[in-house]
């Protein structure tokens, strides 16, 4: 064997301690995403990523989704999330800097039991991807609108609820967008969703950004972990170019 | 062609006869008898036979409380009821629109079928997305079923079936719309789901957790002798009171503390469940569905506005 190849193997070793030979989840969409999403660039399937959801959905149309990368902290490029099985899979490519923990809580439609996919690129290049499955009745994502069925939706969109909650070190920041992230799916209504959240600091410092899919929730729910010291503030755009603006004390 | 014909058949009588609910209608009060469920989740293994369904034999008929999961379901309990008595059927009284209590009623098509008016209005709304829901869980059980509405509208107060007194209470805790029927001559109280026991409670439409713990109170005020719960095994004392009341505080402050920390969801239906509980059938099953219908309200109440609009 000659020392190069050694030497690879020795940096892999760790990794390997991690990572899992074969597809945890039983997919017939990997080698599809692999190539749509992550360009076929390296990847492992990696337990440390941990992608958690309830094992069934009880609402299709709003499913908790928790991504935690912080086995990575201080090395994630960005995050993406998608539902392989979803007419529109992508969920949210979440790019978290510094002050902002490799975290993220947020709702999501389901069209069907599927496999669901974080993928995590660390600064050397490689994605860590971690998995899970979820069992659906279905139908999240062509469901009637919940928002649209109530009378005055269209006065407040862009109202956000909020909180900031210590957790010792750092602190949980949730919002509760009101929107009606119409995915183009529903008849006669064409897409209309909150597709970019930036998150910012102190001084504007950006501490993370957001591309949102049509995949999330009705009325968004974003969690975040976030080291930096407050205030935090949150700057929305959706695809129609409406700006919202919130400020979490 | 004919050895096809009987092979076919031979295949399929196992299958057929695999389909039956086994109704064994028991004795536990006077002329009072229960068709007892289990506590497990809707299966194909049984037939979505998770529920206590009943009947009282009145000098003027059978009243029966509750048609079961299915079609099929409703059919087996008539012919229960066939053996035990020659009297007809002459009412049922529907607790509540949840599928397992009223998509039998296709059998009951001939007789009233009595509910109170919220009831069969959520049975209109959500009943045919209940049964398909259902199909996909119990299978070939729930065939030919369809939604079949109450006819009459039940009011609360008593009702008397040629001189049988039925006390009915109109309730909300569980559904929005809960009857509870308190029988005054044998002093049997049929809760519906308004009691679980010895199986983790349901919250798909509960009003909430505070409305239904007052109702709790309202039920074991009545003068009643045995209780029969909606799901699990019938009691003598308030045990199932005390189950109740102990499962819906932890819940209510489960949620209310996590709402005041800034869990989310997909922490919530992760809490670690009291040792106490541990001998409920399907806790882990029902927190996770309890905090996807209610845990949204908590964590409201734990949030101000924060938009620039504000």
């Amino acid at each position: 064997m000659n020392w190069r190849l050694s030497c690879i193997l020795a940096c892999w070793l760790p990794l390997a301690a991690h990572a899992v030979e074969v597809d945890p989840v039983p997919s017939v969409m990997w080698a599809f995403y692999h190539k749509q999403f992550l360009a076929d660039a390296p990847f492992v399937f990696d337990e440390r990523v941990k992608l958690l959801a309830p094992p069934f959905a009880e609402d299709a149309r709003q499913v908790p989704l928790e991504i935690d990368a912080r086995a990575f902290n201080g090395e994630v490029v960005k995050i993406l999330a998608w539902a392989e099985l979803n007419p529109l899979p992508k969920i949210v490519e979440f790019e978290p800097k510094a002050g902002v923990l490799p975290w993220l809580a947020i709702r999501i439609r389901i069209e069907q039991a599927t496999p669901l996919r974080a993928a995590v690129l660390t600064t050397d290049g490689l994605w860590h991807v971690g998995s899970t499955l979820i069992d659906a009745a279905g139908g999240g994502c062509t469901a009637p609108s919940v928002v649209r069925s109530q009378p005055g939706w269209e006065e407040h969109i862009g109202e956000v609820l909020g909180g900031r909650y210590p957790r010792g070190e750092f602190s949980r920041v949730r919002v509760q967008v009101a929107h009606p992230m119409d995915n183009g799916m529903v008849s006669g209504i064409p897409e209309f969703f909150l597709n970019h959240a930036q998150l910012r600091g102190r001084d504007d410092q950006v501490l993370a950004e957001l591309e949102l899919f049509p995949a999330v929730s009705e009325n968004p729910n974003l969690a975040f972990d976030i080291d930096a010291p407050g205030p935090t503030r949150l700057v929305l755009r959706d695809n129609s170019g409406n700006e919202f603006d919130a400020a979490i004390p | 062609m004919r050895w096809i014909l009987l092979l076919c058949l031979g295949l399929s009588l196992p299958a057929l006869a695999d389909l039956d609910y086994a109704l064994k209608p028991r004795l536990i009060a006077d002329d009072t008898w229960l068709l007892e469920g289990s506590t497990d989740n809707f299966a194909k293994a049984n037939g979505g036979n998770i529920v206590n369904t009943a009947f009282i034999v009145t000098e003027a008929g059978v009243v029966v409380i509750d048609t079961g999961p299915s079609r099929r379901y409703g059919e087996a309990l008539r012919q229960a009821i066939a053996k035990v008595t020659a009297k007809p059927v002459v009412r049922v009284l529907i607790t509540h629109h949840h599928p397992d209590h009223a998509l039998g009623n296709q059998a009951f098509k001939d007789v009233p079928i009595g509910a109170l008016a919220d009831t069969t209005q959520l049975l209109h709304e959500q009943g045919d997305s209940m049964a398909q829901n259902l199909y996909r869980m119990v299978g070939d059980w729930m065939r030919g079923t369809e939604v079949v509405l109450p006819t009459q509208v039940l009011e609360p107060g008593v009702l008397s079936v040629d001189g049988h007194d039925l006390r009915l209470l109109a309730l909300t805790g569980h559904t929005g719309a809960d009857l509870a029927i308190l029988d005054q001559s044998t002093g049997v109280l049929f809760a519906g789901d308004l009691v679980f026991y010895q199986r983790a409670l349901t919250t798909p439409n509960s009003p909430g957790l505070a409305v239904w713990l007052a109702d709790l109170d309202t039920l074991q005020a009545l003068p009643w002798s045995l209780i029969v719960p909606g799901h699990g095994p019938v009691a003598s004392d308030a045990q199932p009171f005390a189950q109740m009341r102990d499962y819906l505080t932890w819940l209510d402050q489960l949620l209310r503390d996590g709402a005041a920390q800034g869990s989310d969801m997909a922490e919530m239906i992760r809490s670690p469940i009291p040792e106490r509980f541990a001998a409920i059938s399907l806790g882990r099953y029902e927190l996770i569905r309890s905090v996807s219908h209610l845990y949204p309200r908590y964590e409201r109440a734990q949030m101000q506005r924060v938009d620039t609009r504000y």
